[in-house]
């Protein structure tokens, strides 16, 4: 059992710190509630370690800046909330195209549009999926605690230099503003586990930042170490130049699908709470899972055999292990802080029509009674 | 799609590569010694292209070279040019006289067709 | 010839997909020997440009280049150039890209006087999408969104740098390339947001239509429309209405640059230093 230590703080400082552990070097944002925490916390720690923190003039500006230093080698992070996301879309999916990581925290509150700025939702789970146009393939994680708002900025750091993409990190306003205790692996641990971006070795004329395997990520090298090439949100040939070549066209769309596809089992994440001998799956995801682990105790002492898989990579969701457990038991149950978003992605990936749901999209939270009344209604 | 390359041929005053002129006259434009003119190309997209007709009377000013968008024309250093043996010529009123005619002309050589 | 081109060029990419007698090109040139006069490195030198004619610029130049979104130019670089505040940041756009829909990013550039040069290509249109109205298209023109004549006001780019605080802003155009390169060279040696207007032409879509069919029509009207800095500065209102000034328009060497200040707060939290306060500054509001 790895050497942990425990920490006393809210949600979106726990985002900061691990950013900073995980070797981030620059943040580029904007306030937007319930998010702006992380702003604040990472503009303390990042100038101190000789890295930046900038408050843009807006949202776009805030991921634009992230992805312009990603660009030059800087393992960057952003914090928004949904409208925030909106706005930031275009450019994500430039991100996507050019294939640049970056990290980030989406704090979700009610929507759509200003919503609910100060109360509770996850109402973001398809914008995560597709939030820019045209295909690519997302890579979402959700913190379902106080401690995963610490490992999972960390993995997202991970990830998206393993895959070099954009990886959101979904809050919600309760985790982001939740303050407790929490069991976080060790600083040296953390840094020990940073695995950054390939780079090429190689002289600069064989060097050919988008030419890789059909599942392979770009391999690029940061700027202003003699390997000179272009960044475009264009399609692009293997030296990153605009092209419209038919092939090198069909190829970079099917290699930015697959790059991720073939190898999401390096991102699949997810929990299983008392599920072993469970008669009723509830399936919920961030804070919401907190209140059906409660529902579970409960359930579990009236002789109910709930269980609770929980995803925590979002995107790719985790179809197969949801079906395994689907295939076996009759009563399934969705909670969500939104009007189904993920229960639609559940009935697909079961290929099944009758998966029950409990949604609750006025900004305040399930309590674990809604969750054990709901449960009893179905059985 | 041309070669970029162009080479030097070392003892011209001035030379161009076709593979990049687009035939925007705008170097003939700004000689003003009526050294250069387009002449007609038929396979070239605008069905001109630049001709160097006078290098004799090129001056070294090098406006051609700086106005051209497309690194067509290029203008010899000086000190390289005298170590070839060959000189920069003075403005003359001829070379003016026939500068206005080739503008006159919409831009085309005044030589045979 | 007495300068290598070959050097600086992504020679593979030509000749350059711009209309023939498209100015870019010529400002491509007089960038080029501008930064040969500069003396950096190749690989300090990171060319951000965005979309439009204008945005192709930086897939021919042999530096690190980055083609970002519509408008986005100047945070792409905010964000390059303070990871990396000793390396080069230059930013080209269009007059749509740099004052319409990056207007802010344009604006917030200058407010902050990071160490940035931004070279506006002023066309005076929207280009490579045909011939919309741009935020400099001047009143009355024939635009493809407005072909009963534009009623839109125009921006002057170097009086909007200057109201949002560019340390240095300058004005060219493409018919004298000797002086364009000097502008460069100046904008590139000043430390600060170096705001360009460089004018250029676009017979095929603004002229077309306007009579100015020709490279060399457009190129006479940006004459007529241009005066130097020295001479406006003599004229009456009613001679300059029509005219823009020429040169550099404003520059101030003692403003404060963005990435120093950055650095600053950097050696605050270090305990380098006190707290940056009211009193580190001359303009305290």
């Amino acid at each position: 059992m790895a050497a942990t230590r425990e920490v006393i703080s809210t949600g979106n400082e726990l985002a900061a710190i691990a950013a900073v552990d995980a070797g981030c070097m620059f943040f580029g944002g904007y306030p937007l509630t319930p998010s702006s925490e992380v702003m604040h916390v990472i503009s303390d720690l990042l100038p101190k370690i000789g890295g930046t923190a900038i408050q843009m003039e807006d949202e776009i500006a805030g991921i634009c800046a992230v992805i312009g230093a990603g660009m030059s080698g800087v393992r960057a992070l952003t914090a928004t909330s949904g409208p925030g996301m909106s706005l930031k879309a275009e450019n994500l999916g430039l991100a996507q195209m050019a294939e640049v990581p970056l990290v980030c925290v989406n704090v979700m509150r009610g929507g759509p549009s200003t919503g609910l700025p100060t109360r509770v939702s996850q109402g973001d789970i398809l914008q995560s999926k597709n939030p820019s146009h045209g295909d690519y393939k997302s890579i979402t994680l959700c913190a379902g605690n106080l401690a995963e708002c610490y490992t999972e900025v960390v993995r997202a750091f991970n990830i998206a230099d393993r895959f070099m993409q954009p990886v959101i990190v979904l809050l919600d306003e309760t985790i982001g503003h939740m303050h407790g205790k929490a069991d976080l692996p060790t600083v040296e641990d953390v840094k020990a586990g940073i695995v950054p971006r390939k780079k090429f070795t190689g002289p600069a004329e064989e060097y050919h930042p988008y030419e890789c395997g059909p599942s392979d990520p770009a391999v690029l090298n940061p700027m202003f170490t003699g390997y000179r090439y272009h960044f475009t949100g264009l399609h692009h040939d293997k030296n990153g130049f605009p092209t419209e070549e038919i092939e090198t066209c069909r190829k970079l769309i099917q290699r930015l699908e697959d790059k991720v596809e073939v190898h999401k089992d390096e991102v699949e994440s997810y929990e299983e709470f008392m599920m072993d001998d469970a008669e009723f799956m509830i399936l919920a995801y961030g804070s919401v899972s907190l209140a059906a682990k409660e529902a579970i105790r409960h359930l579990r002492k009236d002789g109910i055999k709930a269980g609770l898989f929980r995803p925590i990579t979002i995107w790719p969701s985790p179809a197969e292990k949801i079906k395994e457990h689907t295939d076996k038991i009759d009563n399934v149950l969705v909670v969500e802080l939104n009007i189904g978003q993920f229960h639609g992605e559940v009935q697909r990936a079961a290929a099944r029509l009758d998966i029950e749901g409990l949604f609750k999209v006025n900004g305040r939270p399930i309590s674990p009674y809604e969750i054990v009344t709901k449960v009893k209604e179905i059985i | 799609m041309g070669t970029f390359e162009t080479v030097n041929p070392g003892d011209q005053p001035v030379w161009v590569n076709t593979d990049n002129c687009k035939a925007c006259d705008i170097c003939v434009s700004v000689c003003p010694a009526g050294v250069l003119s387009m002449k007609y190309e038929s396979t070239s997209t605008l069905g001109a292209m630049i001709s160097v007709d006078h290098p004799e009377s090129c001056i070294g000013c090098n406006d051609c070279e700086l106005n051209c968008p497309d690194f067509a024309i290029f203008v010899a250093d000086r000190k390289e040019l005298k170590a070839a043996g060959v000189s920069f010529a003075k403005l003359t009123d001829e070379a003016k006289v026939r500068q206005e005619a080739i503008v006159a002309n919409n831009y085309m050589t005044l030589e045979g067709a | 010839m007495a300068f290598n081109y070959d050097k600086y060029l992504r020679i593979e990419k030509m000749p350059t997909l711009w209309c023939w007698g498209c100015g870019d090109g010529v400002i491509l040139k007089a960038f080029v020997r501008a930064v040969e006069k500069m003396g950096w490195n190749q690989d300090d030198v990171c060319v951000v440009s965005g979309i439009g004619c204008s945005g192709r610029f930086s897939s021919y130049v042999d530096f690190n280049t980055v083609h970002t979104t519509h408008g986005r130019t100047v945070a792409y670089a905010t964000g390059i150039k303070l990871a990396n505040p000793d390396k080069h940041v230059i930013c080209v756009g269009g007059d749509g890209d740099a004052l319409a829909i990056g207007g802010n990013h344009t604006i917030h550039g200058c407010r902050r006087n990071i160490d940035i040069t931004f070279i506006i290509i002023n066309n005076f249109i929207y280009g490579l999408t045909n011939s919309q109205t741009s935020p400099t298209t001047p009143k009355g023109m024939w635009t493809v969104s407005q072909k009963a004549g534009n009623i839109d006001p125009t921006f002057d780019t170097c009086k909007l740098g200057v109201a949002a605080g560019a340390s240095f802003v300058g004005r060219e155009s493409m018919l004298d390339p000797k002086k364009l390169e000097k502008l460069f060279v100046k904008a590139f040696e000043h430390k600060g947001f170096a705001l360009l207007d460089v004018l250029s032409n676009c017979h095929i879509n603004l002229g077309r239509k306007n009579k100015m069919v020709s490279a060399m029509d457009n190129l006479k009207w940006i004459d007529s429309i241009t005066v130097s800095k020295k001479k406006y500065d003599t004229m009456t209102p009613e001679e300059q209405l029509n005219l823009l000034p020429t040169g550099i328009i404003h520059q101030d060497t003692e403003a404060d640059e963005y990435c120093d200040m950055n650095e600053e707060i950097k050696k605050v939290h270090q305990g380098q230093r006190a707290k940056i306060s009211q009193d580190d500054f001359a303009k305290k509001i």
